[in-house]
């Protein structure tokens, strides 16, 4: 005797959360079946492992079903096909985009092709995360990329209106997309210790002060792209390591304010021409896309690895870009204000960010 | 049975005057039957029984097979045979009658059941069957002031008023209708244990719902019966014979699993029975289902007792006395589940009434000349205080631990296959309605009927277990209207379809729930319907006034309501703005505390005509517009769907037409669709999501009555192909939830209109 066919069909869909959530981690039935006996649910509800087996079955069709409607979210509240109260509908859709940080770690700033997909087994392999999953949550990546490139307007908010994913999740799309567009280079070595949430506080603050979007509104691809402008603008810096006499006015200036307020100050004092240059000069490369993608590396490097060695604590860095960008304001020769708070904004934050999580090394 | 209607002739004076009265009314009638289950309080007067005939027919033999003459001439066979079962039981009508039929090649049986009644007179008065018009409306109410305003109709009135006064309602039906002194069956007497004034039968079983005027002791279950029995592959009438032989049998052994299962549960009625027989190519699948509960009127039902043949083994007796002791402890845990506590009143027994005459009607019974009838009723299991069951045999020690086997109910769940769970009254908004199909594949050929049965009860235990497990989620809650459906749809397979509706109750104050109250509510719901319908008639016979400066032609405007053709945006608006002014007058009519019918009928006159205004003021439609929810480009309605005829906590305020419709669906990518699972499960749900849309294009957001009446899978995995064909209806509605209820006149109001405006009107 065998089951030849068995569904349940409920008017309003039946959906549960825990077998949902081993569909998208891409466990076949029969694992599914497996870990929800061990979970207990038989001994609550008095059932057999056939029953758990048809229910699991069942669900995973259901899930199958929907999938397509999952990949552009909209359809989902307006199809006739699922009954689904709306807050079901949000979960679904949340947790059917959700993303593991390990997985997304290993394709962040890498191009959303189908050579990179190919790749996948490698990247499933690595960090245990299912082939399937892995599958889902690049296409995912990619479906997302694809949908906004088009848009105007911000980029979090196309997101979050297209996809009908909460704020934090819109926000992590949005710096997979901005990383993939501008294709940073996160995969060294150097880079190993900064998390997926790391480089997504980068992201935001990157799209929210370089790109066209932040200053005007309606600009197409605005959030995707660095302003032109502004990455030429930032040659104009080179002045300060180039001008001797602005060099040592600089540093004149910023070991006055640093004087006394920490130990490192010797260290601060004798590498600061060298730091003042690694950081002008990422400036001053940022027109070559070449360099936009080693952006992170080269602030490991220039700045953070320096600082590392010379054992300044968060508080020291802290302190040092506040008067360094603070001090440029000072200097009676340097014109290019607007673009050095913009610039050095973004910088402080994240290599404060970045170096936090050093720290702990 | 041409000499089931002497049976009558030796009843007490009362009842043959009942009989003449309403002889007339039905007799007249080729068949006095209803196939509704449910009733007005005080329409039926007894309940007999279970009536059923079976035929075995051959489709071959049609000559003219396009001309329905012939498949005519057997169904009126069939409700003849029903009819005079009814009268051999001492009924004049038939209610909860269905019919049905099972097709395997050219061999077809014809079903057919219902329960034999005797119905209230005053509702069987010329026409009123027929028209059921206002005063068929009335007389649904068992109010004091109706039957006063009714006394002055003369001598007839007033003996009918006797019989009332006779049987109480709520115990009456149980009464039983046939002589006592010449039963058409033996069964054990004994007095109502409410009224203590009439006989009662030991244990009762009927087609139809629980009658609302019902008292029950506890709660119910569904209680089903299995059977699955082997027959030789043959053809034509070597088949038809084969199948009409072992048609009794199954009946017999249905019944006597129903009997046990009931006892086990400490019951004694079941209601909403249905039994489905179905033919199969080398097998013959049988399946009983019914509410199961305790009537606080009829005894309480006896123990089970085993007996052993040979008493003789000193091991054979203690297995027996093993045996006795599950099953005692079974009953004993069956009680605290069910919570059924009868009081314990002084045994008053009335010895067995019958008398040796009893047994030459027997005899004379058994020369009737169908084999196959009443075989629900044909059994001689009384006299005796605990139910006997012999284990002479490997069947019957099979049958036994089948009957302990069935999986216990897990906790906070309830099942019944009637609307609701007697017992149950506080729903909540929770409701789920689902159908789920299961096919079998039987690998080995040479299975015994032992075999059979174990995978048959197997397969509707795991389906019901399966249940439980998704919908555990909304415990407490009860699955009714279950609704199993059998096929076999090839040799060596067996398809179960399963649909009923999942409803959750509120456990806290589940206690104190108020019965009257919820059964009012109940009423109440028709009453409104009704009265609804009362408005349309009403505004065309006497509202002319008021509805003329709508400027429409009244009688058109009736029908625009009702043709297929209606502009449904229109008409939504028509039923929120007849919604809306539903709710102002009845905030004027709260306010001014004045209850009474004119009033009440004033405003179901201006309601009415106001519905018709269809070209409303234009500020006043766009405010309604906006705040409406019916399909207007928002998103999707919910349409809840439901088997039962009402949804908890919410009134049904308009009735949108039947749905009913056919769907066949055919794959010829069966494997790339996800196998037959996946065919079938995409279909259903294509065939809810179809039924919500129309009833949504409707206006409505729900469908009540519903019910997937076909369901045929055929499947050819080979050519990668499967087809299926489903048939569901049901009733679009509009309702509105009971939480906004001070919009809505209070139940009271409406009740009290019907009951006092008949003092005007008759």
């Amino acid at each position: 005797m065998s089951v030849e066919l068995d569904v349940f069909v409920g008017n309003t869909t039946i959906m549960d959360e825990e077998v949902y959530q081993f569909w998208l981690d891409g466990y076949t039935v029969n694992d599914a079946v497996k870990v929800r006996m061990e979970g207990g649910v038989l001994e609550e509800c008095e059932a057999s492992a056939e029953v758990l087996r048809s229910d699991t079955m069942d669900q995973y069709r259901t899930f199958q079903m929907c999938e397509r409607l999952l990949h552009s979210p909209a359809k989902l509240a307006n199809q006739l096909l699922f009954q689904i109260p709306p807050h079901r509908q949000a979960m679904l859709i949340e947790r059917y985009y959700t993303f593991d940080g390990v997985f997304v770690r290993e394709v962040l700033g890498k191009k959303l092709s189908k050579g990179t997909k190919k790749d996948l087994d490698d990247v499933s392999a690595k960090t245990g995360v299912t082939l399937k999953s892995c599958r889902r949550q690049f296409d995912n990546f990619k479906r997302v990329f694809k949908v906004v490139e088009e848009l105007k307007g911000p980029l979090v908010e196309n997101i979050r209106q297209h996809f009908l994913l909460s704020d934090k999740l819109a926000r992590d799309y949005a710096a997979i997309v901005f990383f993939a567009n501008n294709r940073f280079e996160t995969g060294k070595k150097k880079l190993h210790y900064l998390t997926f949430q790391d480089f997504a506080f980068c992201a935001g603050q990157l799209i929210s002060n370089w790109t066209v979007g932040a200053l005007d509104n309606m600009v197409e691809d605005m959030d995707v792209d660095l302003e032109k402008e502004f990455l030429q603008d930032l040659k104009e810096l080179k002045i300060l390591i180039t001008d001797k006499d602005l060099l040592d006015q600089h540093k004149s200036l910023v070991c006055t304010a640093l004087r006394g307020k920490t130990k490192a100050f010797n260290e601060m004092e004798a590498n600061f021409k060298n730091l003042s240059r690694g950081l002008v000069n990422i400036a001053a490369k940022l027109t070559n896309t070449k360099d936009v993608r080693d952006f992170f590396i080269d602030l490991v490097e220039k700045f953070i690895e320096p600082c590392r060695s010379d054992k300044w604590t968060a508080g020291d860095m802290r302190l040092y870009l506040t008067h360094y960008t603070n001090s440029a304001h000072i200097l009676d020769t340097f014109k290019h204000q607007v673009v050095w708070d913009r610039y050095m904004g973004v910088i402080k934050s994240c290599i404060l960010k970045m170096c936090t999580l050093c720290r702990g090394q | 049975m041409g000499s089931g209607g002497s049976v009558g002739k030796e009843a007490g004076p009362l009842k043959t005057l009942l009989r003449q009265h309403t002889q007339s009314a039905l007799e007249q009638r080729e068949f006095p039957i209803f196939t509704l289950t449910c009733f007005p309080p005080g329409f039926l007067v007894h309940v007999g029984g279970v009536v059923s005939t079976r035929s075995v027919k051959l489709l071959d033999r049609i000559h003219n097979p396009d001309e329905p003459e012939t498949r005519d001439a057997w169904w009126e066979e069939i409700r003849q045979e029903i009819k005079s079962h009814a009268k051999a039981l001492g009924c004049h009508a038939v209610v909860g009658y269905s019919e049905s039929t099972s097709i395997c090649e050219e061999v077809c049986i014809l079903s057919a059941s219902g329960t034999a009644a005797m119905l209230n007179p005053r509702f069987m008065r010329e026409g009123c069957l027929d028209i059921g018009g206002s005063d068929h409306r009335l007389s649904r109410q068992p109010h004091p002031g109706m039957v006063g305003s009714e006394r002055g109709e003369g001598e007839v009135s007033s003996t009918w008023l006797g019989f009332e006064d006779a049987s109480p309602p709520s115990c009456g039906f149980v009464h039983i209708p046939y002589d006592e002194f010449n039963m058409p069956f033996p069964a054990q007497l004994t007095y109502c244990y409410h009224c203590r004034r009439q006989k009662v039968p030991d244990v009762l079983f009927t087609t139809i719902d629980l009658p609302a005027e019902a008292e029950v002791t506890g709660k119910g279950c569904l209680i089903q019966a299995r059977l699955c029995r082997t027959k030789k592959k043959a053809q034509g009438e070597v088949n038809a014979t084969s199948i009409s032989n072992l048609l009794p049998f199954m009946e017999y052994e249905l019944h006597t699993q129903l009997m046990n299962k009931l006892k086990l549960r400490s019951m004694n009625a079941l209601f909403g029975l249905r039994i489905q027989i179905s033919v199969g190519e080398n097998m013959l699948l049988g399946l009983a289902s019914a509410t199961g509960v305790y009537l606080s009127a009829l005894p309480a039902p006896g123990g089970i007792q085993i007996a052993g043949k040979t008493p003789s083994d000193l091991s054979y007796d203690q297995h027996i006395s093993t045996i006795q002791k599950r099953i005692d402890d079974t009953i004993a845990k069956n009680k605290e589940l069910y919570n059924i506590h009868p009081p314990e009143c002084i045994e008053e027994v009335v010895g067995s009434p019958i008398p040796d005459r009893q047994r030459s009607s027997r005899l004379f019974r058994s020369t009737s000349e169908s084999s196959d009838e009443l075989s629900e009723l044909d059994l001689s299991h009384g006299k005796k205080d605990a139910f006997v069951l012999e284990i002479d045999d490997t069947d019957a020690v099979e049958d036994i631990q089948s009957l302990l086997t069935d999986a216990p109910i897990p906790a906070g769940f309830y099942s019944c296959n009637t609307e609701v769970m007697p017992g149950i009254h506080n729903w909540t908004s929770g409701l789920q309605m689902f159908t789920s199909v299961r096919v079998y594949r039987l690998s080995n050929a040479n299975l015994t009927n032992q075999g059979l049965n174990k995978i048959f009860t197997d397969l509707c235990e795991n389906l019901l277990k399966s249940l439980y497990f998704k919908l555990r989620s909304m415990i407490p809650c009860c699955l009714c209207h279950l609704n199993f459906t059998v096929a076999v749809p090839e040799e060596e397979l067996i398809q179960v379809a399963v649909t009923a509706v999942a409803m959750s109750f509120d456990k806290e104050t589940q206690q104190a729930a108020d019965r009257a109250l919820t059964r009012g509510s109940g009423e109440n719901e028709e009453q409104l319907q009704f009265s609804m319908e009362l408005c349309g008639e009403s505004t065309i016979s006497n509202n002319q006034p008021t509805a003329k400066p709508s400027g429409v032609p009244e009688s058109a405007m009736v029908h625009s309501s009702r043709a297929p053709s209606v502009d449904y945006g229109s008409f939504a608006d028509r039923c929120s703005t007849w919604l809306e002014l539903l709710r102002l007058k009845a905030h004027t009519i709260r306010r001014g505390s004045v209850k009474t019918s004119r009033r009440t009928q004033l405003l179901a006159h201006s309601v009415s005509s106001s519905e018709r205004c269809s070209p409303l003021p234009e500020g006043r439609s766009r405010s309604l517009r906006s705040t409406r929810s019916l399909p207007c480009g928002a998103p999707v309605t919910v349409v809840k769907m439901t088997p039962l005829s009402f949804l908890p906590g919410t009134r049904i305020v308009k009735y949108l037409g039947i749905i009913n419709m056919f769907f066949i669906r055919e794959t010829t990518s069966l494997r790339e669709e996800g196998g037959v699972s996946g065919f079938l499960h995409s279909f259903i749900a294509e065939v809810f999501a179809m039924v919500r849309a129309h009833v949504a294009a409707l206006g409505g957001n729900a469908l009540v009555s519903y019910s997937m009446k076909e369901c045929v899978f055929m499947e050819n995995p080979n050519k990668n192909q499967a087809q299926c064909l489903i048939n569901v209806s049901g009733d679009a509605v509009i309702f509105i939830r009971e939480s906004d209820q001070e919009a809505i006149p209070p139940l009271l109001t409406s009740r009290q209109t019907s009951g006092t405006g008949a003092d005007g009107t008759t």
